[in-house]
């Protein structure tokens, strides 16, 4: 039987990269192949390549054995290859028949004739959505707007997306970084059902777990070429992540027996709207004492955001409390907070925690510049700032040409490192970090975890949010977990097993 | 992707020359278009250019009027810049002019028995908020409910005009009833700006030349400083402060020497024809002064980081209305001070509405010295070159003043896509280059 | 003025206040066009000089009023597709593109208005408007004969467009793909349509029907260029845009209402005979600063609105 998929030789160059060397890639008809490898191996490119989206500098694509041509993703969709992208390719102010529909438009038979300009057939497109859903059991909605179904239901709707253009091969990338553990196991489900109607699937993630949960082989993949292939039989986490890596990687974090003292943090009955003015928090109380980690587990989109923007004064308290030592924090500013005692490091590293196009000193100054030694009557001192740099940059290991370097040029490691040099940098009552982790190497990840160790050895509270369960079963002395804006249960870590987290991710808790 | 990236810096001279490169080669380029358009309407494109550097430079009293034209193209992109480096499109310094000319002649015209050294003072400072009030109130509505301030300060552009216009018309509270035309009643003598050939009599007097040599020398000593502090890489920082203070004091003192005689110097200062005012001073002081505001102060890094990065900002506790409404006022006192200084050192009377086209070109110019307001400098000369040089072009060789707008608006697109020029010349850019971005759609 | 005399005039002033609005509502057209595309036009105003000014200056070499309009309306698509190239394949900053635009536009225009249309050496046709056009039927019917059937051919296209955006873009393939394109261009490459060619033509679009409002001024209610002529309307209808939502139906409402000062100008001048002039002629500027501040209803743009698209 021919190869449902296969890359030979791939070979693909960015400008300053080789994301992909020389790169194959086989996938058997009806199995469910995994290609794992950590943030920046190439995994996306070479699957981008495969549907289309960039073209491939040297190699050649084959469907069911014959060589063919990919200039756009049209090409690929002929050929029945489909995506679902990690970050959802769905506009959200149209509805799932409009999402699903784009591209392969259905026109009333009666003006069929106007091409373009003819008139959308929607009825016909719900329809067949409807027969998809039944056949492959991915209930959806046809008529509902995307912007309001939940995550789980909108790749649900990307699934289909691909079903309906008759896709025989399914390539999903990291598609349960945004599931909690039973809406990963409901996906793994469906996928099982796939295969078993014919599709064959390439399946992205850097989950070890999973990875040998599911697959039928596993394809790794390390800084832009392939190390080798395996079976979940024939291999162990700890070998797949070594693989990853290059190196022996040690998967728990050393840390010692947690300390606490005093309450430092005490939130109490907050309330917070999001963006749409939907509550995003509803009545969250608890607290974090001085040299503990409180971890707060949870799927994206449950509140988390929202709670920390607003115990970090970034986003306004409807009601509620949040005591720092005796002081209500709530709705202060930013700026207050911080000369309270609280270090934040952001979610979104690019978007708040950093000015990209300032260099590395201005960067590390960002939050400090206007306080004595930085500044004197209005006045930047730059001696003082830049001999901060020269301290921090070493201190905490950053990788840079230099402190005038331009920070977006800097890899994403390097730039949280600045993050966190800047924020730990002082002595602080409370650290909150959010996503501290997302999307970095292995090596800056050991060093930031590191890190918040320290930290809390030092006397610090820590307030951990992650969607990452290992991370905060990794880190944390206390796990909370928040679900659609409440927090469901606090357990000690001694009681926070992966079921009962995943049990309470999902919504599940027994009556208190 | 990254783990295995390799960062390469460009040298810091290479860097150099695409910064300025960049901004020549598209001032040629539109040269050269501008040339190509005369030739195809059948005009001698060397006899207009010629026209144009006689006009400008050459001859007599010409680069006195370049100097007149510079200066509030100087003050207005200053304006335009320093809203850029916030993030704001602040289109409506032209508007903001007219307002500064509005109240600072209201304050030339009607307060009536002040001293030179109150008046004229009291003059420019009216029409610096009267400039930053027009412009606040687009900033708020920006920061507050949204409002594209692109939209809202042309509009205001408009009211500006209408309301000049009523003012200084038929039925206008400021007409002059013994005007022919509709124009205000002229300024007092004690608001008027001096121009460089007033200069020698005002300085006969003994008090006004030690108060000037005073003023000057003290911005001289601290123009001195400032270069010592940051010129030159930093070497001479560790200069010993007595040294810089015995500087400023030399400079004084030879400043009031020269003071007495000016007419030697003879040039402006004795031509009686020359239209030169020190409104080109002041507008060489701003620049310096905006330079170091933005550039050397914790207020100008909060201007900076809005216009950068407007979240990081936030989440770095500054605060944002605060800033951006600042930063329009501030933009809004430049254009009204350009304003002012036309009124009360050029025609010292507010004349009926007619749109000097100030407005669009100083967004080139900010742009072309990339809103820094030290490069600022020679790209509104270059301009102001422009503006006098046409007169003479359209004579010579009857191409007629629009073809510089078309130059203009040449420069304005080569500059704000490099990648224009790059392609054209095949240049490579530099790690990370990014077109310049102000605003991305509507509202917030 | 009392309610009778309103009640009599009210139809000439619906009228009047539908011509009025015309210009503006089709600068409004233009810019749902462009922006629904996700590409930010202020240029509208440049366009539509341009467009005033060729319709003009071909009109009187070729004595045909509607020559004149078709090369007005295609000059302005030309200069429409230059911020285009600006915006969509060199990444130029939109707002910055749209302005250099703005400045060429007055620069050229008055150029060529100097040179060849100050002091023409032909002579135009006479009339030189574009003259109204009474529908048989309909036009007889009272009040709404005399409002909607009675009228120009400018104002007659403008209506017709009114429809033909709307179905366009919000029940054919092609709108659906324009929408998509604006909202989320990612989306839409990856299901394999063309952002940049959407964009592209979006934006041709756009200036054409730029073009049109602005031959309006020369070609349908002056009778020749003169510098300048477009007085903001490009910018008013930007307004009307963002207050109708970038939905034709309801940029025309805003148009409307937008042109009602204007329509009433007389009559409000004759009422309020103290107030100078000037006022009343501020007073659809001032409106639009109201409107922007989301007194009257906020508006969310498309989601890619101003954004160059990068592929990967």
């Amino acid at each position: 039987m021919p190869l449902a998929l296969e890359a030979r030789n791939i070979t693909k160059r960015f400008p300053g990269v080789l994301a992909n060397d020389k790169v194959n890639f086989q996938l058997e008809q009806g199995e469910i192949h995994a290609l794992l490898g950590e943030n920046g191996a190439g995994k996306t490119t070479l699957m981008n390549i495969l549907y289309g989206l960039y073209k491939a500098d040297d190699g050649e694509v084959l469907v069911d054995g014959k060589s063919i041509t990919l200039s756009d993703p049209r090409d690929a969709i002929k050929h029945g290859i489909g995506m679902v992208h990690q970050h959802f390719m769905l506009v959200p102010v149209m509805t799932v028949a409009e999402n699903v529909m784009l591209g392969t438009e259905e026109s009333t038979p009666r003006s069929s004739f106007l091409g373009p300009l003819s008139r959308l057939n929607i009825r016909a497109v719900e329809d067949k959505i409807r027969a998809l859903s039944t056949r492959y059991g991915l209930i959806v909605n046809p008529s509902d707007y995307v912007l309001l179904l939940p995550v789980g239901v909108q790749q649900r709707v990307e699934i289909i997306k691909a079903l309906y253009r008759e896709a025989r091969i399914l390539i999903l990338d990291e598609p349960t970084a945004v599931l909690t553990p039973q809406e990963a196991r409901d996906l793994f489900n469906i996928m099982r059902s796939l295969v078993a109607q014919g599709v064959s699937i390439v399946f992205i993630t850097h989950k070890l777990k999973e990875v040998l949960a599911i697959a039928d082989r596993i394809t790794v993949m390390r800084a832009g070429h392939v190390v080798g292939s395996t079976t979940p039989a024939q291999t162990s986490e700890a070998q797949l992540a070594a693989m990853m890596v290059g190196r022996e990687v040690i998967l728990e974090v050393e840390k010692g027996e947690a300390k606490p003292g005093a309450p430092v943090l005490k939130v109490e009955a907050l309330n917070v709207l999001d963006d749409r003015k939907t509550p995003a928090v509803r009545g969250v109380s608890f607290e974090v004492r001085a040299g503990e980690v409180l971890g707060i587990a949870g799927v994206q989109g449950n509140g988390q955001t929202e709670l920390v923007e607003a115990i970090t004064g970034l986003r306004k308290v409807e009601s509620g409390h949040v005591y720092m030592g005796v002081d209500d924090q709530v709705n202060h500013s930013p700026r207050q907070i911080f000369e309270h005692g609280t270090a934040h490091v952001p979610e979104d590293r690019q978007r708040h925690g950093l000015v990209l196009s300032y260099p590395v000193r201005d960067n590390l100054v960002l939050i400090t510049y206007y306080r004595p030694p930085f500044s004197k009557k209005g006045v930047i001192e730059e001696d003082v700032v830049a001999q901060n740099a020269a301290r921090l940059i070493e201190e905490f290991d950053i990788r840079t040409p230099g402190a005038e370097t331009l920070v977006q040029t800097l890899s994403g490691g390097n730039q949280q490192k600045v993050i966190v040099a800047r924020e730990l940098s002082r002595s602080v009552k409370l650290l909150v970090a959010a996503q501290p982790t997302r999307g970095l190497d292995v090596g800056s990840i050991e060093f930031i975890h590191h890190r918040i160790v320290e930290q809390r050895d030092a006397g610090s509270a820590v307030l951990l949010v992650s969607a990452e369960l290992d991370e905060i079963l990794a880190l944390s002395d206390r796990v909370a977990v928040m679900y659609k804006g409440e927090i469901l249960d606090i357990l000690p870590i001694q009681e926070a097993t992966r079921e009962r987290v995943g049990l309470l991710m999902a919504g599940v808790h027994e009556a208190r | 992707m990254t783990a295995t990236a390799e960062v390469r810096e460009p040298g810091k001279a290479q860097a150099l020359l695409y910064r300025g490169g960049i901004p020549v080669l598209a001032v040629l380029v539109a040269l050269l278009i501008g040339g190509l358009a005369m030739w195809a309407s059948g005009s001698d494109p060397f006899v207009a250019y010629k026209g144009l550097i006689d006009g400008a430079f050459l001859k007599p009293r010409a680069f006195d009027e370049t100097l007149v034209a510079t200066s509030p193209y100087l003050f207005l992109a200053l304006g335009v810049g320093f809203g850029f480096k916030c993030g704001l499109f602040n289109i409506g310094v032209e508007g903001q002019y007219y307002i500064g000319q509005i109240t600072s002649v209201w304050v030339a015209v009607n307060l009536v028995g002040l001293p030179l050294a109150i008046h004229l003072p009291l003059t420019i400072l009216a029409g610096m908020l009267g400039g930053a009030a027009w412009a606040a109130v687009p900033g708020f509505l920006k920061v507050r409910f949204g409002a594209h301030e692109v939209i809202t300060t042309i509009m205001l552009n408009y009211v500006s005009f209408f309301l000049a216009d009523y003012l200084v018309g038929l039925k206008g509270p400021m007409r002059d009833p013994q005007a022919s035309v509709p124009q205000s009643k002229p300024i007092l003598t004690s608001a008027q700006l001096p121009r460089f050939n007033e200069l020698p009599a005002m300085m006969a007097s003994p008090m006004t030349r030690i108060v000037t040599a005073l003023l000057l020398g003290i911005s001289l000593y601290l123009l001195v400083r400032l270069i010592v502090r940051y010129g030159f890489g930093g070497r001479f920082r560790r200069t010993n402060q007595w040294i810089t203070l015995a500087i400023g004091l030399v400079l004084t003192v030879g400043v009031w020497v020269l003071l007495g005689n000016l007419t030697a110097l003879g040039w402006a200062f004795t031509d009686k024809a020359s239209r030169l005012h020190v409104g080109i001073i002041l507008a060489l002081a701003m620049a310096a002064l905006m330079w170091w505001l933005l550039y050397k102060t914790a207020f100008g890094f909060e201007v900076r980081t809005v216009g950068a990065n407007r979240d990081a900002a936030g989440y770095a506790g500054i605060n944002i209305t605060r800033n951006m409404v600042l930063a329009m006022a501030i933009s809004g006192a430049l254009a009204g001070l350009a304003g002012t200084i036309e009124v009360i050192g050029l025609e010292r009377v507010l004349k009926s509405f007619f749109s000097a086209g100030y407005g669009f070109d100083s967004i080139a110019i900010a742009l072309l010295g990339n809103n820094d307001p030290i490069a600022t400098i020679p790209s509104s000369l270059l301009f102001g070159a422009l503006r006098n040089g046409a007169d003479l072009m359209e004579l010579r060789s009857g191409v007629s003043k629009q073809m510089i707008s078309v130059v203009q608006a040449l420069i304005l697109m080569f500059v704000a896509a490099p990648a224009v020029i790059r392609w054209i010349f095949r240049i490579k850019a530099p790690h990370g280059e990014k077109a310049i971005t102000v605003t991305s759609g509507w509202g917030k | 003025m009392d309610f009778h005399s309103l009640l009599d005039l009210a139809p000439s002033i619906l009228a009047s206040a539908l011509r009025t609005a015309t210009p503006i509502a089709l600068a409004a057209y233009s810019g749902v066009l462009a922006e629904r595309a996700g590409v930010v036009n202020i240029a509208i105003e440049g366009m539509m000089l341009m467009a005033a000014m060729v319709g003009d200056l071909v009109m009187l070499y070729s004595g045909s009023i509607w020559l004149g309009v078709i090369a007005g309306v295609l000059s302005a698509g030309l200069l429409a597709l230059v911020h285009g190239a600006l915006s969509i394949t060199f990444k130029t900053d939109q707002i910055i593109s749209g302005t250099a635009i703005n400045i060429f536009a007055t620069g050229f225009t008055g150029f060529f208005y100097k040179r060849f249309l100050a002091t023409p050496t032909l002579s135009r046709p006479s009339p030189s408007t574009l003259q109204p056009i009474k529908i048989p039927l309909l036009g007889d019917i009272p009040v709404l004969g005399d409002v909607f059937f009675q009228n120009r051919p400018i104002v007659y296209l403008m209506l017709i467009l009114t429809g033909v955006i709307f179905y366009v873009l919000f029940y054919t393939p092609w709108g659906l793909r324009v929408r998509s394109v604006g909202e989320h261009p990612q989306a839409a490459d990856t299901v394999g349509i063309n952002v940049f060619k959407v964009r592209y033509i979006s934006i041709f679009l756009s200036g054409l029907v730029a073009g049109l409002g602005g031959v309006w001024f020369s070609l349908e209610q002056v009778g020749h260029f003169d510098m300048l002529m477009t007085n903001g309307k490009g910018f008013i209808g930007l307004a009307a845009m963002i207050f109708g939502k970038w939905n034709p139906l309801g940029a025309l409402g805003a148009a409307v209402m937008f042109g009602l000062p204007e329509a009433l100008q007389i009559n409000l001048a004759m009422s309020f005979p103290d107030i100078p002039y000037q006022f009343m002629s501020m007073i659809p500027y001032i409106l639009t600063i109201i409107v922007l501040t989301g007194v009257v209803g906020r508006a969310i743009a498309p989601a890619a609105d101003g954004k160059p698209y990068e592929k990967g």
